[in-house]
């Protein structure tokens, strides 16, 4: 398996596959059948990951590749694959293949240039978790932003191009200054080391002044605190998903925001322990200022999207907390808690979209009496509702409940306050679905109920997040190796 | 003479012949595909040749060298003027200029950049610049038809008289120093470690304020949007790349011999500052694409003095990357932008709204030259952006790092409202008119190199570490 560069695909194939639909302009339905058809075949590819976790060779990663890439400036090509990655590319092949099933029928103009972009982007994504050198971890950390860029600008609705443009620019300011911060330690290892190099690492174990290091490690944070997102950074979030297309909201939320929080685990505590130890006050404030400020402004939304973006902002500050405390249980579960807000807001997502094609309106306030109507919609809506405010037995419980009892050791005032954070949203879900489903109907609107497509969509969605829900130990066990490598240094 | 003379001048004596047959075709046939042919096959093969000669460092008698950063440079010239050429002829046809003198004026301004590429002493040196900025004065005032040309002309004659008065006497006090006008010697003797003589130093002011100048480097940068605007796209493009790859190359033949070149600090400190602030900013503000991009240019030689400042810790290689990059950039979108004229867009933005699906080719050019522009990565910009902030870092010049990439991401802004724009709802009805070979030719080929050397800049970079110090 070493030799038959496996990653390399993983990373590529849909790369290519976009510049295959960029001929297939104007054959709409070849186009996207095209693209699904890579992006089932990427998460073929993903899953056969799976049967080669066995070779545990260099530093944990069982898949590993090594290339000379721009030689003269000691960067290389080196991606790699432990438990971590494994289960974020995983996740992304998923989400992908759900971006794309859920815009099936919903994208009716340039449809090849859509599902190019979907593919594009999924390249981008798989090259941040699978990057082990810095500079091409910033490469694909740029790259996927383009793709997301004129999803936004293009297929959204409303104040699209506004929410665009704070998209890119928000995200961009904070890598601009990592891009810097980079530099800085590339140049500060080759001082000290004589070698100049961008492999992690490599770069890992460079010593900094608590200053200088305070410094890289707060653009480092800034740029993935963008991506998080943290309060009070967060303001690009809800505009962007709100004026997304449903493919952009669902990636977005299921594998951008992901980012952020894995640029964090591999790279920002990693590089700089000391730095990150003496910040982490901050993180762990910012977090627990996020789950409660995100959850008490979800209350007000009236937009359905909204709402969703920002309970994504809440469940991210349990990530959050859970990196901020960096102890083994609190990491594994802000990992799992990370694959399981992927699941459980992507199936959200899809869901409000399904309603957005249907009725052509967000607005909480137009809907009602859907249990009646449409009730294996309204099935799955209270399911995904209940995983997303954290039901025993689904998904979400079990990383919430990880994040907490992992932290309460370190931050017992914290983990008291995040606790609000598990009561406020269900209390907000339970209202969205009262009003959505179980109230009376305010106003006709035109309904069916799930296509065999939709079904698929919410059906696989539904037995992920059950089968996280009640069985999670798989999951953990293959997180359990790289967590204790990360988390060996600190106490 | 010798035969090795013949052989470093020969691409200059090319270029000349081709010139003047260009100009004698004119009085057989008026149709200018002939001489624009002929220009296309004289650039391309004093390319070929210099790509095939070892490289020499002096010719004996004529004191012109053919060293390593000459020949790229001259090179990179002849290239950007054989893309300028094939795109002019069909934007030349639509727009009314007609004429052979635009082909073999193209070649003359050539042959200044060769002569200054491959300029041993600071008296070639100058002339080359001078011929090079002669043909520009006549190129961008060209399109006779259009009541602005005079104006725009004049706009770049004057300042550039006045910047060439300021080199002239920045050379002579140079010289009035060092006694001497062989470029290694001079600058040596003037940029000496310790304290400087004054008027040594003056000289090296005045020299700078005349570099500045066609770099349009802020506060010198008055007459760029003016000329963008006014010019034709092929001129805009070849201005852009080639005489600002110039002037900065004029700067790195001279500047690497110096001793100790902390004397200049300051002023390119202040002036690399003043030029991002003002192109980036100014920009924001521009509703017409060929002003936006100017500034963008400023703002763009403003990121080049920032290279220039760090100098030997890998700023000049950076200055040098960034101008071959930046060449290749202004031929991308300036090409595409000759493109979209030609088929009738206007100048505003508005003009160009929609056009991502009715000229998807020249659209996508664009885009990615804006995105280029922007550092974004995997393009050769990015990669640019990226030496000239690892250089600055290096040689400790961390203040202008941070507000050159915050600039940076300010400018993403008007780039990005050009792209906006450029895919927003169509309104107006496709057309079927497509791009010509040869402007296909010119714009894949830019496109690739805006790619090929965002991802694979290693050859690249390594030569210039050999060439620069």
């Amino acid at each position: 398996m070493n030799q038959f560069p496996f990653l390399t695909l993983l990373l590529f194939l849909p790369l290519a596959g976009a510049f295959l639909l960029l001929t297939m302009t104007g054959r709409e339905k070849l186009a996207r059948s095209t693209a699904l058809t890579i992006a089932v075949a990427e998460t073929v590819l993903a899953c056969s990951a799976w049967f080669c976790q066995g070779n545990s060779s260099a530093r944990g990663y069982f898949l590993f590749e090594d290339r000379p890439w721009i030689e003269t400036l000691g960067i290389r090509y080196t991606v790699g694959m432990d438990g971590i990655t494994l289960l974020l590319v995983t996740l992304t092949a998923l989400v992908t293949v759900i971006a794309m099933l859920v815009s099936w029928r919903s994208i009716t103009e340039r449809v090849a240039l859509h599902f190019l972009l979907i593919l594009a982007m999924e390249s981008g994504i798989m090259g941040v978790f699978l990057s082990l050198d810095l500079f091409l971890f910033y490469l694909f950390w740029e790259l996927m932003l383009i793709p997301m860029f004129f999803l936004i600008s293009i297929w959204g609705h409303d104040r699209n191009i506004y929410s665009a443009v704070k998209f890119f620019l928000y995200t961009l300011v904070g890598s601009l200054l990592m891009l810097l911060a980079i530099i800085g330690v590339y140049l500060i290892h080759g001082e000290q080391s004589g070698i100049y190099s961008f492999g992690l690492a490599a770069l890992t174990g460079t010593r900094f002044s608590p200053a200088t290091g305070l410094l890289l490690y707060g653009a480092f944070l800034l740029a993935f605190a963008v991506k998080f997102p943290l309060v009070p950074l967060h303001t690009w979030l809800p505009d962007a998903h709100t004026d997304a297309p449903t493919a952009g909201s669902v990636i977005l939320a299921g594998l951008l925001l992901k980012t952020g929080a894995y640029g964090l685990i591999r790279f920002g505590y990693p590089l700089f322990p000391e730095a990150a130890r003496t910040l982490s006050p901050l993180l762990i404030g910012l977090a627990v200022a996020g789950i409660i400020y995100a959850s008490w402004i979800a209350f007000a939304q009236k937009d359905m999207k909204r709402l969703v973006a920002y309970s994504s902002i809440g469940h991210m500050g349990f990530v959050a907390l859970g990196i901020a405390v960096w102890t083994p249980v609190a990491l594994s579960g802000a990992l799992l808690q990370m694959v399981n807000h992927g699941l459980t807001t992507t199936a959200l997502f899809a869901l409000v979209g399904m309603l957005d094609e249907r009725a052509h309106t967000r607005q909480i306030e137009d809907y009602g009496g859907l249990w009646g109507k449409i009730p294996l919609f309204s099935a799955f809506f209270v399911l995904f509702a209940m995983a997303s405010a954290g039901l025993p037995g689904l998904n979400n419980f079990v990383g919430e409940f990880l994040i907490l009892t992992g932290s309460f050791k370190s931050a017992h005032l914290a983990t008291a306050l995040a606790f609000i954070g598990v009561i406020l949203p269900l209390v907000y879900t339970v209202r969205l679905v009262q009003e959505v489903i179980f109230q009376e109907e305010r106003r006709p609107l035109p309904m069916a109920d799930i296509s065999s497509r939709e079904l698929f969509i919410l059906a696989f969605l539904a037995l992920a997040d059950l089968y996280i829900g009640l069985h999670p130990a798989p999951l953990l066990e293959i997180l359990k190796a790289p967590v204790a490598l990360l988390t060996g240094g600190v106490p | 003479m010798t035969t090795a003379d013949l052989w470093i001048a020969l691409p200059l004596i090319l270029l000349a012949v081709g010139a003047l047959l260009t100009l004698l075709i004119g009085a057989v046939t008026r149709d200018d595909t002939a001489a624009t042919a002929i220009g296309v096959a004289v650039t391309l093969g004093a390319a070929c040749w210099l790509l095939q000669t070892p490289p020499l460092p002096v010719a004996p008698s004529l004191g012109l060298s053919a060293a390593g950063l000459p020949r790229l440079f001259s090179c990179f010239f002849l290239l950007l003027a054989a893309g300028v050429l094939c795109l002019s002829s069909g934007y030349n046809r639509a727009r009314g200029i007609g004429g052979e003198e635009y082909p073999a004026t193209v070649l003359f301004a050539t042959f200044g950049m060769l002569a200054l590429a491959s300029a041993t002493t600071l008296l070639t040196l100058f002339l080359g610049l001078e011929a090079m900025s002669f043909g520009f004065y006549i190129l961008v005032a060209v399109d006779l038809k259009r009541a602005t040309s005079g104006e725009t002309g004049l706009k770049y004659l004057l300042p550039g008289a006045l910047s060439t008065a300021f080199l002239a006497f920045g050379i002579a006090l140079i010289y009035c120093v060092s006694g001497t006008l062989a470029i290694h010697e001079a600058v040596q003797l003037t940029l000496t470690s310790g304290r400087p003589d004054p008027i040594a130093l003056a000289g090296w002011g005045c020299l700078l304020a005349g570099i500045a100048f066609k770099l349009s480097l802020a506060p010198a940068h008055l007459w760029t949007p003016d000329v963008y605007q006014g010019a034709p796209a092929p001129v805009v493009a070849f201005l852009s790349g080639g005489s600002k790859g110039a002037a900065i190359l004029l700067l790195l033949l001279l500047l690497p011999h110096a001793v100790d070149a902390s004397h200049l600090r300051i002023p390119l400190w202040g002036v690399a500052l003043l030029s991002m602030l003002v192109g980036n900013l100014a920009a924001l503000l521009q509703n017409r694409v060929r002003r936006l991009l100017a500034y963008s240019s400023i703002a763009q030689m403003g990121y080049v003095a920032v290279a220039l400042v760090s100098g030997k810790g890998g700023g000049y290689q950076a200055a040098a990357f960034y101008a071959l990059a930046y060449g290749v950039i202004s031929l991308a979108a300036f090409g595409a932008i000759a493109v979209l004229e030609r088929q009738g867009c206007g100048e505003t933005l508005d003009d160009y709204r929609g056009l991502g699906q009715s000229k998807p080719f020249a659209s996508g050019v664009l885009t990615l030259a804006l995105f280029s522009l922007a550092g974004i990565p995997p393009t050769v910009g990015f990669t640019g952006k990226f030496l000239i902030f690892t250089s600055a870092i290096r040689s400790g010049e961390i203040a202008l790092a941070v507000i050159g990439v915050l600039l940076a991401a300010i400018s993403v802004y008007y780039y990005l409202k050009v792209v906006i724009t450029l895919y927003s709802k169509h309104t107006g009805t496709a057309d079927a008119s497509h791009p010509t070979y040869p402007e296909y030719s010119v714009l894949i080929l830019a496109s690739t190199a805006m790619v090929l050397l965002g991802l694979w800049p290693d050859a690249l970079i390594s030569l210039l570490s050999h060439l620069l110090p």
